[in-house]
């Protein structure tokens, strides 16, 4: 009897001890739960979003702000099923306007003569880009849910992508519920400080867009610019084309992005999936440049001009990178001392890739 | 402060202050709480515009009053007083160049949300452009694009308008990656 009874509570003790072992573990598992949860419905938002940006059809007024300056921009979009065309009005300042109908865009910009289109190489076709490069982003930054809002009298999730490392700014998505459309983003520094913003003030999502919202309204062809998508050369063809100099620090994630078809200038730039720059370096024996880096909203110039074979070289980062990230490439452009030949190519494309790997 | 010092510092924010007024600003002796004042109406100047971004390019403690002063007694650069007087305005055009330092003189915001007048007129905190030879590993020297000559901030606009370009249709960062590109291109940050 007593035997029996002292059984009972050495069972029910050793349930006790069960129960109290096992419920932090258990809290903690559904603590974790929605965390991962959060993060895998933000990526699945992500993924929407690449398809959303092209295949909606909508009509709009956003505002575009860096440092200083605020813009805003009329834009009609429209996909048929098979190309998409779209027109962006510029409305304060000069005026002017990009139309674009599937591959072709047509520039009409205030400062035109500044302006060489000519120059830009799409990094891939542009119907899957912007998706293709928001995946592999996910790895760089921490995809999280912050809530639910709306924008433009549309109803959005918002999204943060916030940075892994240093070497990146962390951005803020605010994504239409229905479509997926990027609706409003901000650029934030590690202080959280806003750097750069993009807002729909105004948007009308339908598929009632009329022919006549996507012409061109400029008559002087003189003045326009056109531009193909098509790709050109690839990332691979680009990096042979650094001649007498390559980079021995790259933050991780960044690959070859574009290039510019210039034969005068070296330039290779980089993309991690949200964030890009430009390195530049140019003989510049006439001009005199400081060292150290300009802000402008989120983009970062760093200047850093160096003696290579008795001519003065200048070394430029430009992009939507932290100083510090621009100020370790600019430093880490290292020059082969001999005349450019093949041999010197091939090495200079062997140490770029080699230290891409490594930095990962 | 007194109302008319009041109406001053808020004229200011709509770059319609004249001369007389903004020295009399300039002249009172509580800086602190005309910096305040300023600053509570940035605030709320940011909030309409949604901005608030470029509190960060300015240091608080930069003082730049002085150049404040200078601008005012040397008067306004030559291409902006020819515009002005071409423009045949009868009021005293407060030059955007001296806004933007003024937004510095208060430390806060440094005008954002203000069109300058088409040059590049970039503000960063007024600092070395030179190494800065005691820098640590973390810390980047700034460089003034204000105070480069002409041809230094054509080269830099250039590079700026060549990155917006790289990143542009191209990239497939949609309408932003647009508005990158006619920022640079209609030039005045």
């Amino acid at each position: 009897m007593n035997g029996q009874a002292g059984t009972v509570w050495l069972r029910f003790l050793l349930a006790l001890a069960v129960m109290v072992l096992w419920m932090p573990a258990a809290a903690q598992a559904t603590e974790a739960q929605p965390q991962t949860a959060n993060s895998a419905e933000a990526v699945k938002w992500l993924q929407r979003l690449g398809p959303a940006m092209n295949m909606t059809s909508y009509r709009g007024v956003f505002v575009y702000g860096r440092g200083q300056q605020v813009h805003s921009m009329q834009v009609a979009h429209r996909y048929n099923g098979s190309m998409v065309e779209e027109r962006l009005v510029i409305q304060d300042g000069g005026s002017g306007e990009i139309v674009r109908r599937g591959m072709e865009v047509v520039c009409v910009l205030p400062a035109q003569d500044t302006v060489t289109l000519d120059a830009i190489v799409p990094s891939g076709p542009l119907a899957d880009s912007f998706s293709d490069q928001l995946l592999p982003a996910t790895r760089w930054y921490q995809a999280q849910m912050l809530g639910e809002g709306r924008v433009a009298g549309y109803a959005v999730v918002k999204i943060a992508l916030n940075a892994n490392d240093p070497y990146r700014y962390s951005y803020r998505l605010w994504l239409e519920k229905d479509t997926g459309l990027l609706v409003k983003s901000q650029t934030r520094n590690a202080d959280d400080q806003i750097l750069e913003h993009f807002q729909f003030t105004s948007l009308d999502i339908t598929d009632d867009i009329a022919d006549s919202e996507l012409q061109i309204a400029t008559a002087d062809k003189n003045q326009t610019s056109t531009i193909s998508l098509e790709p050109g050369s690839s990332a691979t063809e680009l990096v042979t084309r650094l001649q007498g100099w390559s980079l021995d620090w790259l933050p991780a994630g960044f690959e070859p992005a574009a290039t510019p078809r210039s034969d005068k200038r070296q330039v290779i730039a980089f993309s991690d999936g949200l964030a890009a720059f430009s390195v530049f370096v140019e003989d510049l024996a006439s001009l005199d440049m400081p060292t150290g880096a300009s802000r402008i909203g989120a983009t970062t110039v760093y200047l850093r001009p160096v003696q290579s074979d008795g001519r003065q070289v200048l070394i430029s980062v430009v992009g939507e990178v932290p100083p510090v990230t621009a100020r370790k490439v600019a430093e880490s452009v290292r020059f082969n001392s001999a005349a450019v030949d093949s041999a010197n190519v091939d090495s200079a494309t062997a140490s770029l890739v080699e230290h891409q790997d490594a930095s990962r | 402060m007194d109302d008319r010092l009041r109406e001053t510092l808020s004229a200011m924010m709509d770059d319609e202050a004249d001369e007389l007024a903004v020295r009399r600003l300039l002249s009172f002796s509580d800086q602190d709480e005309v910096r305040g004042q300023w600053q509570r109406w940035q605030q709320i100047h940011d909030l309409m515009h949604g901005t608030g971004a470029a509190a960060d390019l300015v240091s608080p403690a930069a003082d730049v009053s002085a150049g404040v002063w200078q601008r005012l007694d040397g008067g306004v650069p030559a291409s902006e007083h020819n515009a002005a007087k071409a423009a045949g305005r009868q009021r005293w055009h407060w030059p955007a160049v001296a806004m933007i330092a003024m937004a510095l003189v208060v430390g806060f915001g440094a005008g954002s949300g203000w069109q300058s007048a088409g040059e590049l007129e970039l503000v960063t905190a007024q600092t070395t452009a030179e190494p800065n030879a005691t820098a640590t590993a973390a810390s980047v020297s700034e460089v003034s694009l204000q105070g480069l000559d002409d041809r230094q901030r054509q080269q830099i606009h250039r590079y700026l308008l060549e990155h917006a370009q790289h990143n542009s249709v191209g990239a497939g960062r949609g309408s932003v990656g647009y508005a990158r590109l006619v920022s640079v291109d209609t030039g005045g940050y």
